[in-house]
């Protein structure tokens, strides 16, 4: 019999870290299915993940598919799913289904310049495609991060970035000064024209929240990048995450099929819904 | 297969399909709708339109789509619940609602097959009858590809010829069952035909509202993104879920987890329809909405409908059954704002 | 009665004037038996209003969407708007005064009176009509209704066809306004309450029997708490999420909603739902019907709300809606209110 979409798979976290404390807290959870066929994914694709007698999230898978080993998900406490989640226990079962939506292009960009922009937790799903293309740093160019925070302490995956650091350029920035602070003070989108990444044979990928993607696209196409050249996610609200329920439409597209990533070129061709 | 079938034989026709689930129209108070009918005889084929229409059968408002429940080891355990294999007949279908069960199947169908609503549609045999008269006065199939004699979606569709019905299969399915009542049926003659040709061009000549030069429509759509009408046309529209949870083709729904006892966990997670028109629909958990007021939301609707879809699955999404115009509380009438979508700015 | 031409003239002048921001009217239908609801900005648009037994809405309703609309525009333009209003619905703006909603200078009230009679029921003329369409439907002498149909002139007794709520009505002419059209009739009903008799009568079971197949046709379209203007909270214990939520809301606040009620069109949950929109109502509906007539499965909701205002009337001898300045029944209190709905 075919398989039914609706129904999760139980996975098991064997790995809870806190990334950020705090108000706005976030941690990665790292699991792994409990039977054998679980399920392979493209970077950039997402997954439901249940509490069951709570709800679904649609969350960013954000570990590399070159890992087989376990899912990872770095979730942002908002409410009531991702509450309960925040509340887990390494060695607890969730419901995982997916793998949704389009995933991001990389193949296509093999010998370029890859610049990843990203505000707070929308480093979750460039961390996938960063780390993809590291694995296969030989294939692309250049790599960079512009990464910013509202607050030091707001900054996901620190320990990771400095690590980061040593293999590719790693601009962090957080909105409003701290005395420890030493790189940028300012929001995202300025962060980039400050630090002018070329358009030359590159590709721009940016992902945070809605107000953020909307000025880094403008100051990215303020330095020259083409509408192809950029990509970005859409996370409209999603419920069935397989073009049923109608909840993430926009124009002619089900976001968490056809999207969730999108080329600026074609972002703006849909309706600004989002 | 073309027959012919005495009225006074039709109660017994159905009583040889004993072995199936069997929906009729059905009134309660003033209201018809489609409900299980145990006895032959209740049936009336003498209608008008349902509130609801068939899309409730194949696609309920309310489906469990698992049960979950806490195993001895302090785990999750879960159980797929699927519809029961449960063959049904649906009576009295009309053309515009069996159109519409086409259209809920491109969506329901594609990448991934919603088993719960296949389930339902593919054990469902629809016999639809023609509309001798409109049973609505906002009916307007005839601009949208319908007709009310289409046989679009139908297995079987019944003509009214008076004292009896002309009845055509159009499928294996329907083929089967008129084989159940084989006696019952007699072969069509010359006057037959001539008399379902004669009623069928009458009916078309009584639907009297049309969507005018349809065509120019969705491209014009398009344009009318972000123009002010939208903010105009909306101002009476009070965001209730009327127009959407009538409306047989639209198909949004919601899913969520209803809890029985919170520890240890046990529920069920189900789906229920949901709508566009309502605005948390589409509010993100931050508070941010795309769609954030009525205009966008009555947009989102009228666009869906007559752009977005017809883009997508090369359809309008809209049947003409008239339903969201007679049913909605102030007025807002789909084939007025399209008219005034055509001709805006000229 | 009420001159139309009077009406067009006086909303003309004031939106001349330039100190109304808009008209919330009624205007005939193109196609549709009924009025609709209009909304007028410009001085020559005044032609496209009307008055006559069509007009059922209830339009203070939009007296809420437009207190939100202001709330949302960054310079808000704070000149009032005129709304026309029939008595019932000048009740309805009394309760929203009186619960300061909205404030008196934000409204101009355009009353028109009913004279004497009330408006029509959609469905009982429809039947009345077996099936036709009537173009025009105009107030005629004392007590009847003029009905234009296919060319025909029609005469029906009001009694006939009138809502069911006028024929329970204790004011068919404004009780506030600005303005008023028209002449007040006195016109008493025998019994305000006539429509809950039959209720009333039956046993404990039989009622149960009643409104569980009534409720059970629910579809929690939420039409009947979308039209009502005294539904006007943020926050309603219907929704999935609160509309309330801002930048600051915490994560904790929104996972701790309490779920009072699943989607599910069941039994249970429609009862919950509908005893809840009754409960909020209580000693707030005015009793404009609109809820009943929105309902698309012909629920008969107004009769829960009727009860309600019954039980006001004789336990605290409250009437909804008539002075502005009188506490709510809910936030006043008399030493000698009767305590037995506590026991
Ligand atoms: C493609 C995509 C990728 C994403 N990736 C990530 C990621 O990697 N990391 C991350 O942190 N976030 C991510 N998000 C955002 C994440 O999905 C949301 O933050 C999350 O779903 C919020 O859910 P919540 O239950 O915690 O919030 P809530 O606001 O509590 O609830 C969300 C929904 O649950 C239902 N609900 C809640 N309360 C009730 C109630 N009382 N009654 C009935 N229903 C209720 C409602 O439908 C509500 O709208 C992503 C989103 C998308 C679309
Ligand atoms: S949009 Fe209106 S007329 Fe068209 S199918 Fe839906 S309910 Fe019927
Ligand atoms: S009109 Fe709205 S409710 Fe209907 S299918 Fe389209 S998005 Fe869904
Ligand atoms: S209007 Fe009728 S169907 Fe809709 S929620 Fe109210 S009672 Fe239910
Ligand atoms: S989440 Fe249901 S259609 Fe995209």
């Amino acid at each position: 019999m075919e398989p039914n979409p609706y129904i999760p798979k139980l996975a098991k976290i064997i790995q809870i870290k806190e990334e950020v404390r705090g108000a706005r807290p976030v941690k990665t959870f790292r699991t792994q299915f409990l039977s054998e066929n679980g399920f392979s994914f493209r970077c950039g694709q997402c997954a439901m993940l249940s509490i069951f007698g709570r709800g679904e999230s649609m969350i960013s898978i954000s570990s590399s598919p070159l890992v087989e080993d376990y899912l990872q998900f770095s979730i942002l406490k908002m409410g009531r799913v991702t509450s309960s989640l925040h509340d887990l226990q390494e060695g607890d079962i969730i419901g995982v289904r997916g793998p949704y939506g389009n995933g991001f292009p990389i193949e296509k960009w093999k010998g370029k310049n890859l610049i990843f922009i990203g505000g707070g937790i929308g480093i979750a799903p460039m961390w996938s495609v960063l780390h993809t293309a590291l694995g296969k740093k030989e294939d692309y160019g250049k790599i960079s991060l512009i990464y910013g925070a509202r607050t030091s302490n707001d900054i996901v995956f620190k320990e990771e970035l400095e690590e980061l650091r040593k293999k590719i350029e790693v601009h962090l920035s957080i909105d409003v000064e701290e005395p420890e602070w030493k790189e940028f003070v300012g929001f995202v989108p300025i962060n980039v024209l400050e630090k002018k990444p070329s358009p030359e044979n590159a590709i721009a990928v940016t992902c945070g929240p809605p107000i953020m993607i909307k000025y880094v696209i403008q100051n990215l196409e303020a330095l020259g990048f083409k509408d192809e050249q950029i990509f970005t996610t859409v996370e409209n609200k999603m419920k069935c995450g397989i073009g049923k329920c109608g909840r993430c439409n926009i124009g002619l597209h089900y976001v968490c099929q056809d999207g969730p990533v999108y080329s600026w070129a074609e972002l703006k061709n849909l309706p600004q819904e989002y | 297969m073309q027959k012919i079938l005495r009225k006074k034989s039709f109660p017994q026709w159905v009583k040889k399909l004993e072995s199936y689930k069997i929906y009729a129209p059905a009134k309660n108070g003033d209201v018809w709708n489609y409900e299980a009918v145990n006895h032959s005889e209740d049936i009336d084929l003498d209608y008008l339109n349902s509130v609801l229409s068939p899309k409730k059968i194949i696609f309920p408002q309310r489906e469990i789509f698992l049960e979950f429940s806490t195993s001895n080891d302090g785990n999750p355990e879960i159980n797929e619940v699927l519809p029961e294999e449960n063959p049904s007949v649906i009576f009295g279908v009309r053309p515009c609602d069996a159109k519409a069960l086409t259209l809920t199947d491109s969506v329901f169908g594609g990448d991934f097959d919603d088993l719960y609503y296949w389930r339902r549609r593919d054990q469902a045999i629809l016999v639809g009858l023609a509309c001798h008269n409109p049973p609505s006065p906002n009916c307007f199939c005839l601009s949208v590809n319908g007709s009310p004699h289409s046989k679009e979606g139908l297995d079987i569709l019944m003509t009214d010829l008076g004292d009896r019905y002309y009845v055509e299969s159009l499928t294996e399915k329907g083929n089967k069952l008129l084989n159940l009542g084989n006696k019952f049926f007699e072969e069509p003659k010359a006057k037959d035909k001539k008399d379902l040709e004669k009623i069928n061009l009458a009916s078309e000549k009584k639907i009297k509202r049309r969507i005018k030069e349809i065509k120019k429509i969705p491209p014009q759509l398009k344009e009318m993104f972000d123009s002010p009408f939208w903010d105009e046309e909306a101002m009476s529209c009070i965001r209730c879920g009327i127009c959407t949870y009538l409306c047989p083709t639209c198909h949004c729904f919601d899913i969520s987890d209803e809890v029985l006892s919170s520890s240890p966990i046990e529920g069920k997670r189900v789906r229920t329809w949901d709508t566009c028109q309502f605005p948390d629909f589409t509010m993100h958990s931050s508070g941010h909405n795309p769609r954030p007021d009525k205009a966008s939301r009555l947009r989102q609707r009228i666009l869906h409908k007559f752009q977005y879809f017809v883009e997508r699955y090369k359809n309008y999404q809209c049947t003409g059954c008239g339903r969201c115009i007679s049913k909605c509380p102030v007025g807002i009438d789909i084939i007025e704002v399209l008219d005034k979508v055509r001709d805006y700015g000229t | 009665m009420v001159n139309l031409e009077d009406l067009k003239k006086e909303a003309k002048r004031i939106l001349e004037e330039g100190k109304i921001k808009y008209i919330i009217g009624y205007e005939r239908s193109p196609n549709g038996m009924m009025s609709m609801p209009a909304f007028i900005k410009n001085p020559e648009d005044a032609e496209r209003l009307t008055w006559d037994p069509s007009c059922v809405y209830n339009l203070t309703r939009f007296l809420v969407d437009e207190k939100r609309r202001k709330a949302k525009e960054k310079k808000p333009d704070t000149r009032p708007v005129a709304i026309v209003v029939k008595g019932c619905d000048s009740r309805a703006v009394v309760v929203l005064l009186q619960e300061k909603f909205i404030n008196r200078e934000d409204v101009y009230i355009l009353g028109v009176s009913c004279e004497g009679a009330g408006v029509v029921d959609e469905k009982k003329l429809t039947e009345k009509l077996k099936g036709k369409k009537a173009d025009k439907i105009e107030f005629s002498e004392k007590d009847h209704f003029l009905i234009t149909s296919d060319g025909e002139k029609i005469k029906i007794p009001a009694q006939e066809i009138l809502a069911e709520r006028c024929l329970e009505c204790r004011a068919n002419f404004p009780v506030i306004y600005d303005e008023v059209l028209g002449e007040k009739v006195e016109r008493r009903p025998e019994d305000p309450f006539k429509s809950i008799e039959r209720i009333e009568s039956l046993s404990k079971e039989e009622r149960w029997a009643f409104w569980k197949e009534q409720l059970d046709k629910c579809i929690r379209c939420y039409a009947c708490r979308s039209v009502c203007p005294m539904c006007y909270c943020d926050e309603c214990v219907v929704d999935t999420i609160s509309f309330a939520v801002a930048a600051d809301t915490t994560a904790e606040e929104k996972a701790q909603k309490i779920k009072w009620i699943e989607r599910s069109p069941d039994s249970s949950e429609n009862f919950v739902y509908h005893l809840v929109r009754a409960i909020h109502l209580a000693g707030r509906c005015i009793d404009c019907g609109e809820c009943e007539r929105a309902c698309p499965l012909d629920i008969p909701v107004r009769l829960l709300n009727k009860k309600l205002e019954k039980e006001a009337k004789e336990l605290f001898d409250y009437e909804v809606g008539f002075d502005p300045e009188k506490p709510s029944l809910a936030s006043s209190f008399k030493d000698d209110d009767p305590e037995d709905f506590i026991r």
